[in-house]
């Protein structure tokens, strides 16, 4: 049992990543700011509950994912199942492969085309499903174990919306480097 | 089904060291005969740290104030319900 009295020398350090996570559900600091504080005035007073010694980084997120889906998804919760369609391994690293003349080092340094903002909005763009477990192990970097805990999945659902959720984030790259015409549509 | 399907099925498992030993052993052999692998691996591995460096964004600087306040304000309560 952990002691409510020493909750912000334990949690307090982890007020940035949550921000940052926060942010990126939200897309908005001012609500991401509102759903950090809910969430260490959830935990603050579920702090009794919490077991010393297990992953208070992991329990921090946990409160912070039900705080944000009970406050902004609840009311446009999608279908659980969001359908990516079919897509094909290793999405990007193909299709910059067949530009013309790319080699196996510009392969490499056709990453550097992409820039944070486009980042950003790619995962953006992935159905909320997607969405989360890719931030929680791209971004935050949580084991599959911690993920399945925090969204309270099991683990291989955590692998197989992780291993699509990374191919619609490259297709939706490629799509992005296309309009912006840094390279060639493949017909 | 060839070693390299086999390796490209696994690559985030293998990214991301969730994979027994004995399966990132075999994957491990593979990539050190295959440069067609060991490339594509390696586009992986560079674009989910891009993926991981454009995450970082700074909270603003009062958020801990904001926080701590927070919690003082709940244990004042608290305390007076006792």
């Amino acid at each position: 049992m952990a002691d409510q009295a020493t909750f912000e020398r334990d949690a307090m350090e982890f007020a940035p990543q949550l921000y940052s996570a926060a942010l990126r559900m939200t897309r908005n600091p001012t609500d991401a700011e509102d759903v950090v504080q809910e969430t260490y005035l959830k935990a603050y007073r579920a702090y009794d509950s919490f077991e010393e010694g297990t992953n208070l980084k992991a329990w921090l997120y946990r409160i912070l994912t039900n705080t944000y889906i009970n406050k902004y998804r609840r009311a446009q919760r999608r279908p659980n199942e969001v359908e990516l369609g079919e897509l094909q391994d290793l999405y990007l690293y193909k299709r910059i492969g067949e530009q013309s003349g790319a080699s196996i080092s510009a392969e490499n340094q056709a990453l550097d085309m992409f820039v944070d903002d486009d980042i950003i909005e790619a995962i953006e763009s992935l159905p909320e499903n997607f969405r989360l477990p890719v931030i929680y192990a791209d971004v935050e970097g949580f084991s599959y174990k911690e993920i399945a805990d925090i969204l309270d999945i099991p683990i291989g659902t955590v692998m197989s919306r992780l291993h699509r959720g990374r191919k619609a984030l490259q297709r939706k790259l490629w799509n992005l480097a296309v309009e912006h015409g840094l390279v060639e549509p493949t017909p | 089904m060839s070693g390299c399907e086999h390796a490209v099925e696994y690559v985030y498992q293998y990214i991301d060291d969730e994979m027994t030993v004995t399966r990132r052993a075999r994957i491990t052999m593979h990539l050190k005969r295959c440069g067609k692998c060991t490339d594509a691996f390696e586009f992986e591995k560079r674009l989910r740290a891009k993926i991981a460096a454009s995450g970082k964004s700074q909270p603003p600087p009062e958020l801990f104030d904001h926080l701590r306040a927070l919690i003082d304000e709940e244990r004042t309560l608290g305390d007076s319900d006792r």
